[in-house]
């Protein structure tokens, strides 16, 4: 079937309470448009809209979706709110907050708090390979507190990747996007393909998807990691599985990092998910974690070495 | 080798489509297989997505790129599903065993071997002929051919379902093999389900697929099965697929193996997974519900 690209609705719009200002980004599930609501604040309206299944043509507000697709339109629908429902529950400062929900012209409406700010792809590109190991370290640890918030509520983000990461104007993290929040699409609907973005998504978004786990998660943190240093996405997970050349940040950034941050970065890029950190915690943990290399220990003198030999046998 | 094929599944009448198909090839062999899950017994689909699963991880180990023993690996392939079938039902406590028919074929060398069990056949056409299919493992077929019976009064005989062979249960399988039948530019072979089989006799079949097109003329052949089949439709599960000679030159659809590599194969089989028709629609009162549930969620969550 060949895809055509939806028309936005137009600037100026009216939708409910909110005024359509201009398009944000538009996606194969959804566009999402900046609005500003009755008291004047913007805000993020996300439409559900699936390239494949329905399109508003030029002029038009209602979308045309075809009989045949309204199955699957509806179905998606259901996971759109699936989306609207994992994110309603989670309050927390750095996962993106839902503020309304609503349905209008044949589809449905997810209204979510705006800020000024950029995404960390866009920051990525604007710093080439110049990002600091302390904005890393700070920008990680705070994101994964909100990402530990998502796993401790039984979700998985499934697409983290520099773009889904927005940074505030004082660089705190919010985690957005969460169209891939979802585990049912994957097997269930040939028509909307599950979601994933090569270069973030771990192996086991591939193939049969059964071992998904927050590990998953991990291991597109650990790539966005690669990708701050790199500044650019590293070697896709499926092709890392067939011929892996992506060079551990270990090894390319030996010397200009410290060894901590690239060994934790290696971690979370293992193949093997079972190698991987197993929770945001761990990695959490690791990340904050200030190492005291072993001191050497004063040498005995001779009664202690004495002393020590008694010891031994015991 | 060079061939075009073609596979469908759908769902007829029933509530879900317990049939499974899939066809995998390497350079040098090609594998097909169908699989009936059997609706009287619970989780049909899950038998024959073992089925479908199991004969194709095997070719994908095995097929380097051509099987040593095409024979033996099918009657491996059936026996090791049978087991997994009862392995699964085991682990999960099942109070029986899912079942599932089962019909394979591999083609190499221009010479096809095939094996069944149950009344999931395979029919080989020639020249717009039936050249030979598979006999059912059902009781109908062996009063038939012992003369107790004819062919007309079997269409509406009350066992005409009944089979007395299929993967998962607890007797052994009887496993059928076909002879190494060599095959000519142009052959067909379909493998199908008996809804599929029981609205559309094989004569049609060889008529209307020969020198078609089968991805356009199966689906259509399908669609009539489905009109014939009524409201209360079985699952219709078809692979077709038409034998190219190498020197000919043949429609763009046709799949070319020349190129890969010995250790490569290619596989076409859906992920396992209840079929999403069988999700029932979103309703308008349902949308509103949910539209309601995020709302008070909402509010619930936000700090005022």
């Amino acid at each position: 079937m060949a895809q055509q690209a939806n028309q936005p609705l137009p600037n100026g719009f009216t939708l409910e309470e909110y005024t359509i200002d201009r398009q944000l980004s538009l996606g194969g599930f959804s566009i999402v448009y900046l609005a500003t609501d009755h008291a004047g604040e913007q805000v993020a309206i996300k439409e559900y809209l699936p390239n494949s299944l329905a399109l508003r043509t030029r002029g038009e507000i209602n979308p045309v979706i075809s009989a045949e697709h309204l199955g699957a339109f509806r179905y998606g629908m259901k996971c759109f709110f699936e989306e609207g429902r994992a994110l309603a529950r989670l309050s927390h400062p750095n996962v993106i907050r839902v503020l309304n929900f609503f349905r209008a012209n044949e589809t449905v409406y997810m209204v979510m708090e705006y800020e000024h700010g950029r995404t960390l792809q866009e920051f990525i590109q604007k710093h080439q390979g110049h990002i600091s190991e302390r904005f890393i370290r700070g920008v990680f640890t705070r994101m994964l507190n909100g990402l530990r918030e998502v796993h401790s509520n039984k979700l998985l983000h499934l697409d983290l990747k520099p773009s889904n990461i927005y940074l505030r104007s004082d660089n705190t993290p919010v985690l957005i996007d969460f169209g891939a929040a979802r585990q049912t699409l994957a097997t269930d609907q040939p028509i909307l393909k599950p979601m994933y973005t090569p270069g973030f998504a771990s192996p086991e978004h591939y193939g049969s998807r059964k071992d998904l786990g927050p590990w998953s998660d991990i291991y597109s943190v650990g790539a966005s990691m690669y990708a701050c240093l790199a500044g650019s996405a590293p070697q896709a997970a499926d092709l890392r599985m067939k011929k892996d050349t992506l060079v551990p940040a270990m090894m390319r950034w030996d010397g200009q990092f410290s060894d901590r941050l690239l060994e934790i970065i290696d971690w979370c890029l293992n193949l093997n998910h079972l190698y991987r950190p197993q929770s945001v915690f761990a990695l959490q943990k690791a990340l904050v974690e200030t190492v005291t290399p072993p001191r050497p220990k004063p040498a005995p003198n001779w009664i202690g070495r004495f002393v020590d030999k008694l010891r031994k046998p015991i | 080798m060079r061939f075009t094929i073609y596979q469908e599944s759908r769902q007829g009448g029933r509530a879900n489509n317990e049939d499974r198909t899939t066809y995998c090839y390497s350079r040098d062999a090609l594998l097909m297989v169908v699989a009936d899950g059997m609706g009287g017994h619970h989780y049909g689909e899950i038998a024959a997505q073992l089925a479908v699963q199991t004969l194709a991880d095997a070719f994908q180990r095995e097929a380097r790129p051509i099987l040593t023993d095409p024979f033996r690996f099918l009657q491996k392939g059936m026996t090791n599903t049978h087991h997994a079938i009862l392995d699964y039902t085991a682990r999960h406590r099942l109070k029986d065993t899912p079942r599932t028919t089962c019909v394979a074929c591999i083609i190499q060398d221009n010479v096809a071997y095939w094996a069944h069990a149950g009344d999931s056949r395979l029919y080989l056409c020639r020249d717009g002929k039936v050249l030979t299919q598979t006999k059912d493992h059902s009781r109908i077929r062996l009063l038939i051919e012992e003369g107790m019976i004819t062919e007309a009064q079997a269409a509406f005989h009350p066992d005409r379902n009944k089979i007395y062979s299929c993967l998962g249960s607890p007797h052994p399988p009887e496993i059928e093999f076909s002879r190494k039948t060599p095959l000519d530019h142009g052959d067909i072979l379909v493998l199908s389900t008996d809804g599929f089989w029981g609205e559309i006799p094989g004569e049609t079949m060889a008529t209307s697929l020969k020198d078609a097109n089968l991805v356009q003329a199966v689906p259509l052949l399908l669609t009539e099965a489905e009109l014939k089949g009524g409201d209360h439709c079985d699952n219709l599960s078809v692979v077709a697929v038409r034998w190219e000679d190498t020197y000919v030159d043949t429609a763009s659809s046709a799949i070319s193996t020349q190129t890969m590599s010995q250790n490569e194969v290619t596989s076409r089989l859906d992920e396992f997974g209840r079929n999403p028709a069988y999700k029932s629609d979103l309703s308008d009162d349902e949308i509103e519900k949910a539209i309601e549930e995020i709302r008070s969620a909402i509010d619930k969550y936000t700090p005022k």
